[in-house]
Parts: structure tokens; sequence; C-alpha cells
């Protein structure tokens, strides 16, 4: 079953047609389609599944869409870090079965096809960017999801929703046309839009200013994708108003997409094996180092949960970021390891505070004093959530610190580890106000105690979620060892 | 010889398990209690199972999982490790029973049971831990589970109390975080079961930088001063949360983590060539004087207590610095010598708090009439500090001015004649008032604290005594500090 060669257009397929079926399918049967999604979600899975025991087992693959041999078809390409379709699906499956008490009594019913359509399309786009071996394939899913993102953002109807959704589209609209712009700059002087194919061209491309000029159009965009500091505008409003499972989806996942395309770039250039990447890389570990401090620093100031968290957010994209620019085996491990971790822990934290909001009404840390009587595992989960985010051992969290600051050590630059290091100390500060607040403080709503935990549909993905936070961990070898290859064979000859 | 044995992880597991059970039953104060206690007599039992193998040279060694690849969260009970363990679970039992009866009137005892056993069980992780990232990764716990504890009272007081550990101590992790992530990109591994795994090869501005760095991260919890701000403070919380922190948890897990540094990263011999921890002994010396002189002056009971902490776990880390034998055992031994008398200290104020309500030294007149054997107690302990031949602080200042004289430096012992004074002149009065100051016409009415209270002071106590009087007796904690110093100094 493993060896079938067509799940890997399958984990496409699936979940487009899905999206598209979703509004046929509930037409005067609304009940239906929470669990159709859902339906389309488990064989989603179950593909990634496969996908990612055979990458395991024999290492990357590619699959060629209609049997056309590239540079002129279009190449499906998984490798190790394509099996970030393993988290996408993972968190999107719980996200969509948290929606279904969620999105019934929040959305207007009418809307409600439409949110799982665009919910399903926006988890396509993620896929279909993670495991496409072709750059214009990489910008039709990148505007696929971030089309989608901007409509679910908007989609809860709440007052300043359409201008969290404005800011979004614009900063996300032109970042895309910058990525559109940089891919065909490259195609002109390597002819081919194969990654693989242009990874081996670009070394004898005479003229470096074209190519200089779409490493930066790339590098740029995806950081704005990304949200690292100053570029990240758009992102805590759009994240902080969005309904909470999407906000679990574009917290954990969409951003990361920027990260990914970086990753994606870097791939590019280090196979090409002439290019001098020191300049981008410094670039990345300043904005990496400054996205933390500010991230935490801005998150400081929060009264509002989930604007607390999508400040945290830019700061744990700052981690992988560095990661990215320290470009030793131990960061990269650390990097790439974290996008895994990092959406696991958002997800729980995104969920659970989600939960609170649905139960409670409030959202505002004063208003939330006590909540963790009324909600104790809820509450017990965003603690989980909480150190994991901060980096204590050993929750998922700790070993993106141990990898990247160890890399940093394996660099030369151990000025950046310590940086990171410490900037955790800054995260903790409000996540401590949080648990402070749930937990400690005589409420200032003495009803809140009276609330009951949310229903069994909101508390499964919840727990499943904070679980995983500590379960990855303690086994924090597997995906390390999973990952380990690929980053040696990205790093090549650069390889420390 | 090492011994693959399940023990090893069975001893924090079990007030894990405990912790779990509490939290899921706990509402009940019967199974609160049943839980609280089986789980610390189950441990120690567990504990001491292991003593007579290790006095005989057994190495019981546990590994749970590859953390990372090539860094177990590894278990192994050395000499070192084992001390550290017998010490914390036979006061858990003891400070078990006190808290029942402590926090009778308290709120949230749910919460407060929960994490004081989760506490206990993180600080044998730390005894145990094979490698510097397993001690990290329970010394980080440590420091999380203990929060709700110190900010237990809820009150203003508490929660600037609780924000002031967490701000000390979080800090001192990321140093130490940093430490060893530096020492494993140096050396290439973590393990804590050689006496040292650095060498000189790894150029001095390195090692230099590498032990600056790990002291700083494990003084902070050890109180060195500057260090220290934290622990006064924290007297905002309950009693027994107080004598836990001070006595054995946090502070030792911090003296704890300082002997791993100096015997098991860097190793004796190493830090001889370095001559590295001059500094820290004068650091230390400077600690133990100041904060006595500190003590001195304050009145509320709890706070004086703080600083003689302050000033004894210096002890501890000026017997490690010295680099001889006889101060290693010292250190080692006041560990459990520290511990004990403390402790007692610590359960007398609680009970004359809970009993009369008076917290400042200066309404102590006449209390021995009402409380004879509370304070009998307490002149034992004090007694202790101030170095008196037959209680337990004896041996230890015996031990470390030996050991000072082996190194050739006679000045700390001054520094040891000089503490042995100021210890008598800020405990010594305590017990004057007590039982010569009484007001005219005190009458001699024993109205003592609960027995839940008064038995775990008296048995602390008595244990002081045991302490000093047994010292060679094999079997005796001695005797496990002489296997460990044997092995850090290869002899």
């Amino acid at each position: 079953m493993v060896s079938w060669p067509h799940w890997l257009v399958t984990i496409i397929i699936v979940p487009l047609v899905g999206a598209v079926l979703t509004p046929v399918v509930g037409r005067g049967r609304p009940k239906v389609i929470p669990i159709w999604a859902l339906g389309i979600m488990t064989a989603t899975s179950l593909a990634a599944l496969m996908l990612i025991i055979r990458v395991a087992q024999e290492g990357p693959f590619s699959y060629l869409v209609g049997g056309w041999a590239r540079p002129y078809g279009i190449e499906l390409h998984f490798d190790e870090f394509s099996a970030s379709v393993g988290i996408i699906c993972l968190v999107g499956w719980l996200a969509l079965l948290f929606s279904y008490h969620y999105v019934a009594e929040t959305i207007p019913a009418r809307r409600v096809p439409y949110f799982y359509t665009l919910v399903l399309l926006n988890l396509t786009g993620m896929i279909g960017f993670v495991v496409t071996g072709d750059l214009f394939n990489l910008f039709v899913f990148l505007e696929i999801l971030s089309l989608s993102a901007y409509a679910l953002v908007a989609v809860s109807g709440e007052h300043i929703a359409e201008m969290a959704a404005f800011k979004y589209l614009v900063m996300g609209a032109v970042s895309s046309i910058v990525v559109l712009l940089s891919i065909g700059l490259l195609y002109s002087v390597t002819g081919s839009l194969n990654m693989a194919d242009i990874a081996s061209r670009l070394a004898g491309v005479e003229q470096r200013l074209p190519v200089m000029l779409a490493l930066a159009g790339l590098a740029m965009s995806f950081m704005v994708k990304a949200a690292l500091f100053p570029l990240h505008i758009w992102l805590p409003d759009a994240h902080s108003i969005a309904p909470s499972p999407v906000s679990a989806i574009l917290s954990g996942l969409v951003v990361k997409v920027g990260v990914f395309g970086l990753l994606r770039v870097y791939q590019i250039f280090y196979g090409a094996g002439t290019y001098d990447l020191t300049g981008l890389n410094t670039a990345l570990v300043w904005l990496g180092a400054i996205s933390i401090v500010m991230g935490a620093f801005f998150a400081i100031f929060q009264e509002d949960i989930k604007m607390m968290l999508a400040y945290s957010t830019i700061s744990n994209i700052g981690y992988i970021v560095m990661g990215l620019g320290l470009a030793s085996q131990y960061s990269l491990i650390g990097a790439t390891v974290h996008i895994f971790n990092h959406a696991l822990i958002k997800g729980t934290l995104f969920l659970a505070a989600g939960a609170i909001i649905h139960k409670t009404g409030y959202r505002t840390l004063t208003d939330l004093r006590g909540v963790g009587k009324a909600m104790p595992v809820t509450c017990m989960a965003v603690s989980i959530g909480a150190i994991s985010i901060v980096g204590i051992p050993p929750t998922a969290g700790f070993l993106c610190k141990w990898y990247i600051a160890l890399g940093a050590f394996q660099a030369g630059k151990p000025a950046f580890g310590i940086a990171l290091i410490f900037g955790a100390l800054f995260i903790f500060i409000y996540y401590i106000r949080m648990v402070n607040s749930f937990y400690f403080q005589k409420p200032t709503h003495p009803e809140i105690l009276e609330v009951g935990e949310a229903p069994l549909s909101m508390l499964i993905p919840i727990l499943v979620l904070a679980t995983l936070c500590l379960v990855m961990g303690i086994l924090g070898r597997i995906p390390i060892s999973f990952i380990e290859p690929a980053v040696i064979r990205m790093l090549g000859p650069f390889g420390g | 010889m090492e011994v693959v044995d399940i023990r090893p992880i069975l001893a924090p597991m079990l007030s894990l398990v405990c912790a779990g059970l509490i939290f899921l039953t706990g509402r009940q104060a019967f199974w609160r209690r049943m839980w609280s206690l089986l789980a610390a007599a189950l441990k120690l039992g567990v504990v001491m199972s292991m003593l007579p193998g290790t006095l005989n040279g057994t190495i019981y060694v546990f590994k749970l999982t590859d953390f990372t690849p090539g860094i177990g969260l590894g278990f192994r009970v050395d000499a070192l490790g084992m001390f550290f363990a017998i010490v914390s679970s036979t006061l858990w039992l003891l400070t078990t029973i006190y808290a029942i009866g402590y926090m009778e009137p308290e709120e949230s005892k749910v919460r407060f049971f929960g994490f004081f056993a989760l506490c206990v069980s993180t600080t044998v992780g730390i005894a145990f831990a094979e490698n510097l990232l397993t001690l990290f990764l329970f010394y980080e716990s440590l420091t999380i589970v203990t929060y709700p504890l110190v900010i237990h009272e809820e009150t203003p007081a508490a929660f600037k109390a609780g924000k002031k550990y967490l701000v000390y101590t979080l800090i001192g992790g990321a140093f130490i975080l940093l430490g060893t992530v530096l020492t494993y990109h140096t050396a290439g591994t973590l393990t804590l079961s050689k006496p040292g795994i650095l060498t000189l090869a790894n150029g001095t501005q390195t090692l230099t930088l590498l032990f600056v760095t790990l002291i700083a991260g494990f003084g902070v919890k050890a109180a060195i001063m500057p260090l220290h701000g934290w622990l006064p403070t924290a007297m905002a919380a309950p009693t027994p949360v107080s004598a836990l922190l001070h006595a054995v948890a946090v502070v030792k897990a911090g003296a704890f983590g300082i002997l791993r540094v100096i015997y098991n990263v860097f190793g004796v011999e190493l830090l001889r060539q370095l001559n590295l921890t001059v500094w820290l002994a004068w650091l230390a010396a400077f600690t133990i004087l100041t904060a006595s002189f500190i003590a001195l002056f304050q009145d509320n009971f709890k706070r004086r207590l703080a600083y003689s902490t302050v000033s004894q776990l210096s002890y501890i880390i000026l017997g490690a610095a010295l680099l001889t034998p006889m101060a290693a055992m010292a250190a080692i031994v006041h560990i459990a010598n520290q511990a004990f008398a403390k402790i007692t200290m610590f359960f007398v104020a609680g009970a004359i708090q809970r009993k009369t309500g008076k917290t400042s030294i200066r309404e102590f007149a006449g209390i021995g009439y009402q409380m004879p054997y509370t304070m009998g107690a307490f002149t034992v302990a004090a007694l202790s500090f101030v170095g008196v031949p037959l209680f337990a602080g004896f041996i230890t200042k015996w031990y470390l001015s030996l050991g000072a004289l082996e190194a050739g430096a006679w000045w700390f012992v001054v520094v040891m004649i000089a503490s042995a004074l100021l210890n008598a002149a800020y405990f010594l009065p305590i017990v004057y008032l007590a039982y010569f100051k009484a007001p005219p016409g005190t009458r001699f009415h024993v109205d003592e604290a609960p027995l839940t209270l008064l038995i775990p002071t008296v048995i602390c106590a008595l244990y002081v005594i045991v302490l000093g009087t047994t010292a060679e007796v094999p079997w005796m904690p001695l005797s496990l500090a002489r296997t460990a110093v044997q092995f850090f100094f290869g002899t």
C-alpha cells in the first residue's frame, strides 16, 4: 500500500475536490457538512501517512503528473521536509473537529458551508505548497492558501474583521506579486521552473544580477508571509480576530509557509553551490533575533489572550528564521523541527483560548480571572502549552531552543545562542501573567466560576495537542533523526 | 560496577504518580493524606533499599529514552546523588506529616499537596540525573512546580515574592542552559558519571567562561551573594513551603548543582590547574559573614532564618571550592547537617505562628514556658549551627577547617570561627528570650502545638544530635560522603 505511486497526487486532489463539493453536499443537509469535511481530511491524512512512511523508508521521491517529464511536466516532489503534510493534516483535522460545535454557534448558518470550503482549500494550498517540485506551482498553491486565508479572517464578521483581513490582503498580495516576479526572473535566466532543474542550472548562469534580485525578492516576500519583524504588522489583528480554529491553522501552519518558502529557496541556492548566501544569512539571523525580542515585548502589553498568542507567534517565527540563518547543521535541525512543534504548541494554545472565549464570552486577562477553576482541563492544556512554548524541558518547545543554541555555537556565533536563551525569558513574562490570572487571582466576574468545560468536540482536539506537546518533547529524537539526513543533504558541502 | 535497575526512576515516579492521584482524588482529605504519606514512605523505602549497594560501590543506572539523539533522559545513582536523595526523601516524609497539620485551616489544599509532591519528584530527579541535560530538565521543572507553592496565599505580597522568585531562578536557569549548551559543544558529552569531562585542551578562556556561567546559574538557587535576593522575599510562602525551599529542595538543588559542576563537569584536577575556585571560595566566605551580619538585625523570625540559610549554604560552596578531600566531605555532609537543623527551625517557626500567632522575635519572651518541647528542639538546632560538638554542625565545621588547613588557607578557619560567633549572636538570644526573659508572672503551663506539628519537629531535632554523635558509624551519611569523595579525588 505504501508503494502505491499515486498517493502524492491523491493528497492534493482529495481535499481540493472535497472543498469544492462541500456546498453541494451540504445543500439542505447542514449537519452533514462537518462530517463530510472530517471525512475528507481523514482520507487526506491517510495519504499523508503513506507518504511519510515511504519517505522514511526510501528517501525522497518524485511523481510526474500525467507522466510528463520535467522540465515541461508538473513534478511533485516529496522529501523529508514535505513530511510537514503530517502536521498540516493533524492540526487541520483537529481544527475541523473543534469547529463542529464552534462554527455552528458563532457563524451564520448560510456561511457555514463556505467556511468548511475555505478551510479545506486552505489546507489543500498548504499541502500543495510543501509537496510541489515546481516553482510556478509553488506560486499557485501559495495563492490558493493566501486567498482562502484572507477570507477566513473576515468570516467571523466582527467589526474589525474586515479591516484585519484587508490589511492581511494588501501585505499578502504585494508579496505574492513579488514571488511571481522573482520566479519569472529565475525562469528568464535558467529556462526552467522545476526547482531541482533550476538548482543545477543556476551554477552556470553568467548574469548574477537577475538571480540576486530574484533571491532578494523571494526572501523578502516569504519574510512577509512569515510575519518577520518589521513585516509582521498584518499578523496580530488577523490571527486574533479570526475564528479560533482558524487562528490555530493560521498561526500554527499558514505563517510557516513563509518559513517553508525560505527553506525551499535555500535548498535551491545551496544546491546550486556557487552562491554566497552570507548576506541573506546575516539578515535572517538578525531579523530572527529582533523578532524574538520584539514579539515578546509587544505581547507583554496585551490584555487580549488571543492577541498575546498572536505576538508570541512572531517570537517563535524568530526562532525558526534565526535557525535558518545560522545555517549550521544543528540550527537547521532545530529550526525545521520547530516548524512541527510550534504548530502543535500554538494549536493547543489557540484552540484552548477559543474554548475559553467561547464558554465565558470574555477574552481579556482581567475578565478571565479564575477561569482555571471553572475549566480545569482546558486551562491545564494552556499551562502545558505555555511551558512548552517557553521551552522548559522536557516539552516540545525545548528541542528547538537546545538545537538552535547549539547551532549558534557550531556556527561560531554564540551571541545569538545567548540572545535566544535570554529572549525566551521575555516570553515567560506574559505566559506567567496568563497562568496567574487563570489560576491564582480572584475572579473579576464571579459568574465565571459557573461555566463548565467545553463540549467534547472542542476538548478532544485540545487534549490531543497538549499531550503531543509533552510526548514530542520526550521523544524528541524521532523527528530529529527523521529530519537529520535531509538537513545534511541540503547543507551539502557547506555542512558544518 | 554499574547495574541496570528500575529503582532510580521509580523514586521520582512515585511522587509524580502521587501528585496525579492527589489532583484527581484530593478533594477528600482522607485520600489526599493517604496518597501523600503512602508515596513519601514508599519512596523513602525505595531510596533506602539502594543504600547498601551504593556503599559497596554499585551504581544503579536506568536510561529512560534518548531525549535527543545521543543525550538520554538517564538516571544514575552515585554516592553524591544518593546522599541528596536520602536527605530529601526523609525530609519529605517529615514535612508531609507537618504540612497535614499546618495546612488544616488553609485554602486550595489539593493544589498545595499536589505541587508539593511534584516538588519532591523533581528533587530526586535532580539527585539521580545521569547527565547535565537531565539535571537541567528537573532543575527547571523544580522552578515551575514551586511557583504555585510560593504564591499559595494569593496575597499581593505572595505574588511579589513569586515574581521575584521566578525572575531570579529563571535567569539562573538560562545561564545553566547556556552553560550546558557550551559544555556539550566543548566536550561532546554531558555525562555526570566521570570525575570531570573537560580537559585543559579545551582552552583556558572557554573553560573560565563556562565555569562562571554554570556557577552563576546554579548560584542563584544556592543563594550566593549577590544572587540571594529572592530567598528572604520568598518567606511569604506558608511555613512548610519555606522549610522545603530553604532546607531541602530548591536551595540544595542549587548547591548540589555546584557540587556536580565542580566534581563531575570540571573535576578537581582541572580546577586546580585553572585556579578558578579561589574567587568562589572568597565569595562564599563573604556570603557566610555578610548574611550572618544581616541576620543579626532581622526581627522577623522567618527572615532571620532566611539570612541564616544564605549564610549556611555558602559553607557547602566554600567546602567545594577548597578542592581538598576533607573540605569536600564537609561540603557534602553539610547538605544533611544544614537541612535537618534548618528544617527544625522552620518547623518551630511554623508551630509558634500557628499556636500563638507570633512572628517577630521580640514577642517570643517566655515562650519556653508555654512550648517547652518546641523551644527545646530550637535550642538543639541553634547549638548545631553554632557548631557545638556533639551536634551535627560541628562535623561540618571540623572537616571544613581541616580542609582549609589542608589547602593551606588558614584564613578560612578564621571565617569559620567568626561565623560560629555570629551564629551564636543571632540564635542564642532567641533561646535566652524564650526561657529567661519571661514577663513577670509567667507560669510554667504547657500548651504545645498539635502533635502533627510537634512530632516532626522533635524527630528532626533528635536527628541533628544523631548526626553529630554517630558520624563514624557505618551507614551514616558521613560514610556515604566519604564514598563520594573517594570517587571525586580518586583515592
